[in-house]
């Protein structure tokens, strides 16, 4: 491995080509620039969006609340924030930049896991009785003051509100939801169950498809037939049928539902990974790997996978846009997770007891809309730009 | 070509075992499992009761047995020759002409075919209604985005049928039902079901009073299409002008229809609408221009007559049905509508470019010729193999659309009996949507052998 030298700087490899020809187009720059926005809101959301003051000067000095209630998740979050930026400043070293990275998730996991300890019963209402009282001389509230969670309790309203529709004491730029609690606040927290859903259950998928169609596309024969069976019994079932069962019998957990998604879409990839395997297996360079006695991995994942990845790296971005609308079906549907606010159980709450809440259906579902979009701009320019590569 | 029929049916056999046992694995490994604990959980009964309960559900569903004997008895009852089964569970001779049993299920206490009789047609209605909307009007739009490549009309249609197809069926669902059909907006379309308590009771086809309110009609439809024509065939700046004072119109029409709406909402659909039919107006496709400055002209038309009628109107069961299936089929379809759209596109620029164009061009022939004789039939090729893939979709967003418009059918059968855990109702609608989608890819092989003459199965 030589160092990055000046000379190694302007060579153009065929992923930096694509990357190029991807940014060149303006709807996947959009689409790009929508889900970094949406990335950044899941990163910092318990700052943009709480009922606990940023920070408060009182009688013993500085004090700040949201830092109290900060869950190891969110820290967690964080450091992967900046393990991310710290790998992307050092994307011309990439095992550095790889190292770096890993050492910095896990500090921040084991940092957040022990050090940051939320209390267990949270009272919203609090910081804004103690303001009330006069006991704070200074405040700063996170832009939107109310957590996902508060439900209001001290203005001993519930139910839904339309947009800027409450009393003049509170505002809610996007309406509340049925238990009382801010819209935006929701929308806000809920962008981590759309990004993490969205890249985990495609990579799980990917991991299985791509496993399953290079063994079947590299053995072919009785491998390959019998492999074949089994993508068509799983692709006989109605994918939102089988993600219906699973989760029906399985339970509701967010987590368990990433891996459901994944584990009912890989079949598209292991087709795709199929059909360019059966091409690759017939070229020189992998019969030549195979001479030279390499091992079945190596073969497999270092010399055919980087060429019969196009494809699949296409249909994974249109992946992605699906197992958020997935997700999104299920909640909609009454069997999404449980505790966590998603844009889909928002969306539910749209028509109840036949009375249409506009702002629970525009806001939420044009969320949803915008970032399964965003994927698809993403997906149909890297096909352009690989169509254009390949001519 | 029969043995090839038959033998893609015998094939059929494995797959669909293949899908029963994985959906019954599925059920079983889960935690509780389908148990007769599962199955009272929910029920406020007392001990007794619940054990007998339990005993009972043991006793007809064998659900103390393993596993494997309760697939392989449902196996036994669904297959058309097997062992008779006796009232007590016990099996008895091997029989030739038992017949299939789907079972009955937990939670209905009704036979599953009984139920699943019931529900698929509604479902298969609803599909059957869309496959031939989203041919239509995908083929259509398709087809002028490549015969105009890079136009404006290409790169637009392109941008809007890809966020068409990012729009969550839930979304545009909900959106119907909210503006559509809630009595907070228009309520123009019913919020559910797929026909109103009088509808069934009506004659089969509309009537009106009298003859004359009849004639109304049909010449206010003919008058509003005829004018939406004509104005069609105007130099431009003419048809935009009358375009944009239509949508004016209607708009204002559509604004005062609003229950308690006020000035801003009436100037602003008379404004949107009129910039809508104006652009449409403006465009350079005579196509567009009809179709948009004709419905225009029929909607006009309609209204009018509508206002003059003067005896009662008796919808008819024809047309109470298809006001109900507006709404759920438009939502069902539109997704179908963008996907096959792109794909049609795709399909005929590559037909365009090709050799044998180039060759029917050079020897003379029209472009219209070229396009219709030879590009467009060789570009039904992936429609017709997609048409087996947009079937499992479609059964897809049933399940969706028939909750949001509570309309009876499969998908909603489907959710009720996954919730429910009731295990016969599970298997039979996963073995009877297996079976419809692996038909469907049979029907779509079949299909390229008949529009494809170089493909052949003997």
């Amino acid at each position: 491995m030589n160092e990055a030298g000046p000379q190694e700087v302007a060579r153009v490899t065929p992923a930096r080509a694509i990357a190029r020809a991807i940014f060149a187009r303006r709807g996947a720059r959009l689409g790009l620039a929508w889900i970094a926005l949406v990335a950044l809101l899941a990163v910092f959301a318990p700052f943009l969006a709480s009922s606990q003051p940023l920070l408060v000067v009182g009688e013993g000095g500085f004090a700040s609340p949201v830092l109290n209630h900060l869950a190891p998740e969110d820290g967690a979050l964080l450091g992967v924030f900046l393990a991310v930026l710290v790998a992307w400043r050092l994307a011309r070293r990439p095992r550095v930049a790889l190292v770096t990275a890993a050492g910095l998730v896990t500090v921040a996991l084991i940092a957040s896991h022990t050090l940051l300890e939320p209390p267990r019963l949270v009272a919203h209402e609090q910081p804004r009785q103690t303001v009330a009282a006069g006991d704070w001389d200074w405040v700063v509230w996170a832009p939107v003051p109310w957590s996902p969670d508060d439900y209001l309790r001290d203005y001993g309203h519930t139910g839904l509100e339309a947009p800027l529709e409450a009393a003049p004491t509170r505002v809610h730029w996007l309406g509340t939801e049925a238990g009382g609690s801010d819209l935006l606040a929701g929308m806000i927290h809920a962008t981590r169950v759309a990004l993490g859903i969205g890249l985990v259950a495609t990579g799980i998928a990917l991991v299985i498809g791509v496993v399953i169609g290079g063994v079947m596309g590299y053995f072919s024969g009785i491998v390959d037939i019998l492999g074949m069976r089994v993508v068509e019994v799983v692709e006989a079932i109605p994918t939102l049928f089988l993600l219906l069962i699973f989760v029906a019998f399985f339970g509701r957990d967010l987590y368990l539902m990433m891996v459901i998604i994944g584990l009912t879409s890989w079949s598209v990839y292991a087709r795709y990974v199929r059909a360019e395997f059966l091409k690759l297996r017939q070229q020189e360079y992998v019969q030549a790997a195979v001479v030279a006695g390499l091992p079945l991995r190596s073969i497999l994942f270092r010399h055919m996978l980087p060429n019969g990845m196009a494809p699949v790296l296409v249909t994974a971005s249109f992946g992605v846009a699906s197992a958020i609308l997935a997700e999104a079906t299920l909640s909609f549907l009454g069997l999404g997770p449980v505790d966590t606010p998603t844009w889909g159980r928002m969306l539910d709450q749209a028509v109840q007891s036949s009375t249409f809440n506009w702002w629970m259906a525009l806001f939420p579902g044009g969320a949803i809309f915008c970032t399964v979009f965003a994927y698809n701009l993403l997906g149909e320019a890297l096909r352009d730009a690989m169509d254009s590569e390949a001519a | 070509m029969h043995a090839y029929i038959l033998r893609r049916l015998l094939l059929m056999v494995p797959t669909l075992f293949g899908i029963t046992v994985v959906v019954f694995a599925i059920m079983v490994a889960a935690p509780g499992g389908v148990s007769p604990e599962t199955l009272t959980a929910g029920q406020n009964l007392d001990p007794e009761a619940r054990k007998a309960l339990e005993a009972y559900y043991n006793r007809r569903y064998g659900l103390d047995d393993p596993a494997p004997v309760q697939y392989l008895r449902w196996l036994n009852s669904i297959a058309p020759v097997g062992f008779t089964v006796a009232a007590d569970g016990s099996l008895g001779a091997f029989s030739w002409t038992k017949g299939m049993d789907l079972g009955s299920s937990f939670r209905y206490g009704r036979p599953v075919a009984d139920l699943i009789a019931e529900r698929l047609p509604i479902t298969l209605l609803l599909n059957a209604l869309s496959i031939p909307l989203v041919y239509l009007v995908a083929v259509t739009v398709g087809l002028q985005a490549a015969r105009e490549r890079g136009s404006a009309f290409d790169t637009g249609s392109g941008l809007a049928l890809l966020a068409l197809w990012s729009v969550p069926t839930m979304l545009a669902g909900v959106l119907f039902i909210g503006f559509f059909a809630s009595d907070q907006y228009w309520q123009w379309f019913p919020t559910a079901g797929t026909l109103s308590r009088e509808g069934a009771a009506m004659t089969f086809l509309p009537h009106w009073g009298t003859a004359l309110d009849a004639l109304k009609v049909l010449a206010g439809a003919g008058l509003g299409v005829a004018a939406g024509l004509g104005a069609a065939r105007l130099s431009r700046p003419w048809r935009v002008g009358i375009g944009a004072v239509a949508g004016l119109l209607l708009g204002g029409a559509w604004g005062a229809a609003l229950p308690d709406g006020g000035w801003t909402s009436l100037a602003a659909l008379a404004a949107a609408l009129a910039a809508l039919l104006g652009g449409a107006a403006s465009a350079s496709v005579p196509a567009l221009r009809g179709v948009a400055l004709g419905g225009a002209g029929l909607l006009a038309g309609l209204i009018v007559a509508a206002a003059v009628m003067e005896a009662a109107f008796v919808r008819g069961y024809l047309l109470d049905r298809a006001w109900h299936l507006v709404l759920p089929v438009l939502t069902l379809s539109y997704g179908g509508i963008a996907f096959l759209a792109k794909l049609t596109r795709s399909s005929v620029l590559e037909n365009l470019h090709s050799d044998y164009a180039r060759t029917a061009r050079a020897k003379g022939l029209p472009e219209s010729d070229v396009l219709w004789r030879h590009v467009f039939r060789n570009s039904l090729l992936p429609l017709v193999t997609v048409a087996a893939t947009l079937l499992p979709a479609l059964l897809s967003g049933s399940v969706i659309v028939e909750s949001i418009f509570s309309i009876e059918g499969m998908g909603k059968l489907a959710v009720e009996a996954v919730t429910g855990r009731d295990r016969e109702l599970v298997l039979s609608i996963t073995l009877i949507s297996g079976l419809l989608t692996l038909a469907g890819y049979l029907l779509a092989d079949l299909l390229y052998a008949v529009v494809d003459p170089r493909v052949s199965y003997e």
